[in-house]
C-alpha cells in the first residue's frame, strides 16, 4: 500500500472522467478484438476494459449537450454492468483450474472469479520484454499499472513504466493506468541521442524520463475530477534500456532493480531510491528492515497528481556488464523481497527460462501472492544478454547517477 | 411475453476456514399471460371429484356446484375432462372409450360437462391412487399438451387402497401433471393428501364447510388459468468439489426440493417448479465449499430458472473469505427469516403428529417452539392458528399448554397451513 505523507483527505462521492491518452488504436487485451477508446467492455468477449477516452454522455435533459455533460461513471456502476451482461460468448480459460470462464465472469468448473482486465493483465510487446500487473489478494481493486514498449530485436530498446495508485485517493486506478501509458508513449517516441557522447546520450534520455514524468503527471491531473477534494495520485518508476545502457527515474516508492544472473560477476543493485519515510530513515542510519517495517514506512514524500508539490523524478544511468534482468516493480513485490541480493536469489530459485520474461514476471507475481498478496503487484522485466545489442549501436560510458 | 428476474439475498463473507454458504434467491415472473394462450403450447385441466358413499347428499350436492363452478372458469380452447372417484375412477366427461380422453372447452362442451356433473351419485369407497392413474392416462392421451393441471377433491381417508398402493400410484403419475388437492370436512388425512400435493407440485388445504367449496374451486381454477408459463425448472450449478446441502422453496410455501434433483450435467441439478403465473417464489440454497484463502472470491452457486431450454433468470451466490469480523458475522435477514419459517413448519407438523399419537410432552415442546418461531418471524397467521390448538402462556419462551377441546377443523387447518410462509417485512 502506498499512502501520501501528507494528511489523507476525507472520502467523497466518486466521480471519474476517464480520458487516458493512449497512442495506438486500442484492442482488447483478452481476445485482441478492436475496441473503441471509450468502451468499458469488449464487444467480442465481454472483458472489462479501462476506457481510454471519455465516452459520450447521455444528455440529461433531452438536449444535445452531451459533450458538456459531466461524466459520472462510478466503479460500482461498472461492476454492476459486469454482472448484468449475460450475452457475451466468453471462452477464456480460468486462471485457477483452466476451465471456461462463463459470461458472468466466474469459472464454469470451479467457480473462481476471473479477474477483470484491470485486475490482472499482462503485456509482451516483444519476446524479451514483459509485464504483469495484478490486484493481489487483499485489495479490492488494482490501482497499480504497468506500461511497457519495446523494439522486437532483443536487447535493442525498451521502455518499462510502473505507476502505483495512492489508495487513499479517489480513482487512482484510472489515474495510474493513464499515467503509465502516457509515460510509456512519451518515452518510446522520444529517442534522444544527445551530442553523440555516451554521457550526453544518458543525460538526454534522463531528460526524456523527466518529460515522461511530466506527461504522466498531466494524465493523472486530466483524470482527476475538477471538484475532487481527494485528488488522484500515484507513484512513477521508469527505465529505458538501450543495449547495455539503462536510464531510470522514479517518484515515490516504486523501484528499478538491476538483477544479474547468479553466475554473473556483477552484484545485484537497487537502482532507484524511494521518496519515502522508510528511505529517509535508512539514510539517517536506521537498518533497512526496521525502517521498511516501521511506522509510516510506506508513506511517500513525492507523488504524481494535482496536489503534488514536486514530481521531478530522481534519475540515474548505469551501464550493464552482465547478463540479467532489468526489473521495475511496485511495493506489492518488493515488500516481500526488498534487498537486491535477496531478489537475485529469488529469481535464481524460480529458475526462469531466460528467454521468457513473461514466465518470470508471472512467477514473481504468483510468488508475491503466495506471500500474502497484501498489495497490488506490478512486475515489468527486460532481458539483457551481454554482447547482444540489437539493431541500435551503443557506446560505453559510466555515469552512476546524474 | 413473460419476463423473469432473480434477486439474491445473502451474506457472501465467510470467515477464515468457513465453508457453508446460504442464500435466498427470489425468482419473479411478470407478464405470464393465460394458460394455453401465451404461445407455449396448449393447456389441459382435469377436475377430480370424490363421489364415494361417505360424501352423502349434502357434500355431494355442494361438490356438484363446486365442480360446475370450476368448469365455468376454464377458458374456451382449454382441453378438459371430469373424473368421478370412489374405490375406482370413472371418466364422467367426455364420454370417451378410446383415443383422446379430453375435449376442448367451448359453450357446448361446457354445458354437456355440467350435465354430466349433475348426474354424480354418492356410492362406493375411496381409492385416490386410481383417480390419479386415470387422470394420468387422460393426459397421456393428449401428448400435445404442455401444461397439465388437475384439482382433486376428497372427503375421507383412502380406505380402499394400501398406503403402498397410493405411493405406487403417486410415483407413477409424478411429473405427468400438477395437482392442487382439497379436503372437505374433517374426516380426511392431511398427511395422506399432502403426499399427493407435494409430489404433484400442488397445494393442499381444508374446506371446513361444504358450502365453501364452490368458491374455493372457482378460485383454484382461476389461478390455474392465470399460469401462462407452462413449465419451468430451477437449476442449481455448484463448483466442482462443492456439495449442494439443500434446495428448498421457502415462499409462498416450504417445499424441500433437495431430493427431487435430476442431473443436468455433473455440476448442475434441475428441480421441477411446475407452471408459473405472475408471482414470486423464494428459494433457499445451501452450498458447502472448500475453504479458500482470505481475500479470495468465488462463485458458490448459479441459481437459474429455465423455461424450455432457455435460461430466463439467473442469480449468483458468492463466497468471499474475509478476516473482517464485522462482515463475516453479519446475519442476512432473509436467510434468518426463512430458516425460522422452515423450522416453524417442521415444529407444527411434528407437534401435531405427536399430539395425534398421544405424546403430549413432545407435542407441547414442539408447538411451544412453533409459537416462539411464529412470533419471532412475524407470521401472525400461524400464531392465530396455533392459538386455536394451544393456550399460550409465554410467547418469548414458547411455553404453551395443549387445549383440552380442540375443533378438529382448526387442528387440520393448522396442519395444512403449516408450510405457508410470510415474506420478510421490509
Amino acid at each position: 500500500m502506498t499512502i501520501p505523507a501528507s494528511g489523507p483527505a476525507a472520502p467523497q462521492p466518486p466521480t471519474t472522467a476517464p480520458g487516458a491518452s493512449d497512442g495506438a488504436g486500442p484492442s482488447c487485451p483478452n481476445c485482441g478484438a478492436e475496441v473503441g477508446p471509450g468502451d468499458s467492455f469488449c464487444e467480442a468477449c465481454g472483458t472489462e476494459l479501462s476506457p481510454t477516452a471519455t465516452p459520450p454522455a447521455a444528455p440529461s435533459d433531452g438536449s444535445a449537450g452531451g459533450l458538456e455533460s459531466p461524466i459520472t461513471v462510478s466503479r460500482s456502476l461498472r461492476a454492476m454492468a459486469v454482472e448484468a451482461q449475460q450475452t457475451a460468448p466468453v471462452g477464456r480459460p480460468c486462471l485457477n483450474c483452466g476451465g471456461l470462464v462463463g459470461a458472468d465472469g466466474y469459472c464454469e468448473t470451479c467457480g473462481t472469479k476471473a479477474p477483470s482486465e484491470r485486475d490482472h493483465y499482462t503485456e509482451t510487446p516483444a519476446q524479451w520484454v514483459a509485464a504483469v500487473c495484478d490486484r493481489g489478494i487483499r485489495h479490492h481493486r488494482n490501482e497499480d499499472a504497468t506500461a511497457v514498449a519495446a523494439h522486437s530485436d532483443p536487447g535493442s530498446r525498451a521502455v518499462l513504466v510502473v505507476c502505483d495508485g495512492v489508495s487513499t485517493s479517489l480513482d487512482s486506478d484510472v489515474a495510474s493506468l493513464a499515467a503509465a501509458r502516457a509515460a510509456r508513449d512519451s518515452l518510446f517516441l522520444a529517442q534522444p541521442a544527445g551530442l553523440g557522447t555516451p554521457t550526453s546520450r544518458a543525460g538526454a534520455i534522463a531528460r526524456s524520463v523527466e518529460a515522461a514524468a511530466a506527461a504522466a503527471n498531466a494524465a493523472v491531473v486530466a483524470n482527476t475530477a475538477a471538484d475532487s477534494d481527494n485528488a488522484a495520485s500515484c507513484t512513477f518508476a521508469a527505465a529505458v534500456i538501450e543495449g547495455d545502457l539503462v536510464v531510470f527515474g522514479n517518484v515515490g516508492d516504486s523501484r528499478v532493480y538491476w538483477v544479474p544472473d547468479l553466475d554473473q560477476p556483477e552484484a545485484a543493485a537497487e537502482l532507484s531510491l524511494d521518496d519515502s519515510v522508510a528511505q529517509a530513515r535508512i539514510a539517517a542510519g536506521v537498518p533497512r528492515e526496521e525502517a521498511e517495517n516501521g511506522p509510516q514506512a510506506h508513506a511517500i514524500m513525492k507523488w504524481l497528481g494535482r496536489d503534488s508539490p514536486d514530481f521531478v523524478p530522481r534519475t540515474g544511468a548505469v551501464t550493464l556488464a552482465s547478463s540479467g534482468w532489468l526489473l521495475v516493480c511496485s511495493d506489492g513485490l518488493w515488500n516481500y523481497v526488498s534487498e537486491a541480493t535477496a531478489l537475485q536469489r529469488l529469481i535464481g530459485q524460480l529458475d526462469a527460462d531466460r528467454s521468457a520474461p513473461l514466465h518470470l514476471a508471472q512467477a514473481l507475481v504468483q510468488w508475491a501472492n503466495q506471500q500474502g498478496g497484501k498489495d497490488n503487484i506490478s512486475v515489468a522485466l527486460a532481458r539483457h544478454e551481454v554482447g547482444v545489442h540489437g539493431a541500435r549501436p551503443v557506446d560505453h560510458h559510466d555515469t552512476r547517477r546524474s | 411475453m413473460a419476463e423473469f428476474s432473480a434477486e439474491v439475498y445473502q451474506n457472501e463473507f465467510l470467515p477464515d476456514g468457513g465453508t457453508d454458504v446460504n442464500a435466498i434467491v427470489t425468482m419473479s415472473c411478470t407478464g405470464a399471460g393465460e394458460a394455453g394462450r401465451s404461445g407455449g403450447g396448449e393447456a389441459g385441466e382435469i377436475i377430480i371429484v370424490d363421489t364415494s358413499g361417505s360424501m352423502g347428499r349434502t357434500k355431494l350436492e355442494a361438490a356438484k356446484i363446486a365442480a360446475a363452478a370450476a368448469v365455468d372458469q376454464i377458458l374456451d380452447g382449454t382441453w378438459f375432462a371430469v373424473v368421478a372417484g370412489s374405490h375406482q375412477a370413472y371418466l364422467a366427461f367426455p364420454a370417451a372409450r378410446a383415443g383422446a380422453g379430453m375435449v376442448k372447452m367451448d359453450p357446448s362442451t361446457r354445458f354437456a360437462a355440467q350435465q354430466a356433473i349433475a348426474r354424480f351419485q354418492a356410492d362406493g369407497g375411496t381409492a385416490m391412487g386410481t383417480w390419479l392413474v386415470l387422470a394420468a392416462r387422460l393426459f397421456d392421451s393428449m401428448p400435445m399438451l404442455t401444461q397439465r393441471h388437475a384439482i382433486l377433491l376428497t372427503d375421507g381417508e383412502n380406505h380402499n387402497e394400501t398406503p403402498e398402493g397410493l405411493d405406487r400410484a403417486i410415483a407413477h403419475v409424478t411429473g405427468k401433471f400438477q395437482c392442487d388437492c382439497r379436503g372437505v370436512g374433517v374426516d380426511w388425512q392431511v398427511a395422506e393428501v399432502r403426499r399427493i400435493a407435494q409430489a404433484l407440485l400442488g397445494t393442499v388445504d381444508i374446506i371446513p364447510q361444504p358450502e365453501q367449496m364452490a368458491q374455493v374451486f372457482a378460485e383454484l381454477m382461476q389461478q390455474a388459468m392465470g399460469r401462462g408459463v407452462a413449465d419451468a425448472q430451477l437449476r442449481v450449478w455448484s463448483p466442482q468439489g462443492a456439495q449442494v446441502m439443500f434446495v428448498r422453496q421457502v415462499s409462498p410455501t416450504v417445499e424441500d426440493l433437495t431430493n427431487r434433483r435430476s442431473e443436468v450435467n455433473p455440476l448442475t441439478g434441475g428441480y421441477p417448479t411446475g407452471s408459473w403465473g405472475d408471482e414470486s417464489r423464494d428459494y433457499h440454497v445451501g452450498v458447502r465449499l472448500g475453504a479458500k484463502a482470505i481475500g479470495q472470491e468465488q462463485l458458490a452457486a448459479r441459481v437459474q430458472l429455465v423455461v424450455g431450454d432457455a435460461v430466463v433468470a439467473q442469480g449468483l451466490v458468492k463466497a468471499k473469505w474475509s478476516n473482517d469480523d464485522t462482515l463475516t458475522t453479519r446475519i442476512n435477514p432473509e436467510v434468518a427469516h426463512y430458516t425460522g419459517q422452515t423450522e416453524l413448519a417442521e415444529a407444527i407438523q411434528e407437534g401435531l403428529a405427536a399430539k395425534a399419537v398421544g405424546d403430549d410432552a413432545t407435542a407441547t415442546t414442539k408447538l411451544g417452539r412453533a409459537v416462539q418461531l411464529a412470533a419471532a418471524t412475524g407470521n401472525e397467521e400461524a400464531t392465530t392458528r396455533l392459538r386455536k390448538v394451544v393456550d399460550i402462556q409465554d410467547v418469548e419462551n414458547g411455553t404453551v399448554r395443549l387445549k383440552r377441546a380442540v375443533d378438529r377443523a382448526d387442528e387440520m387447518a393448522l396442519d395444512t397451513a403449516s408450510t405457508k410462509t410470510t415474506r420478510i417485512k421490509g
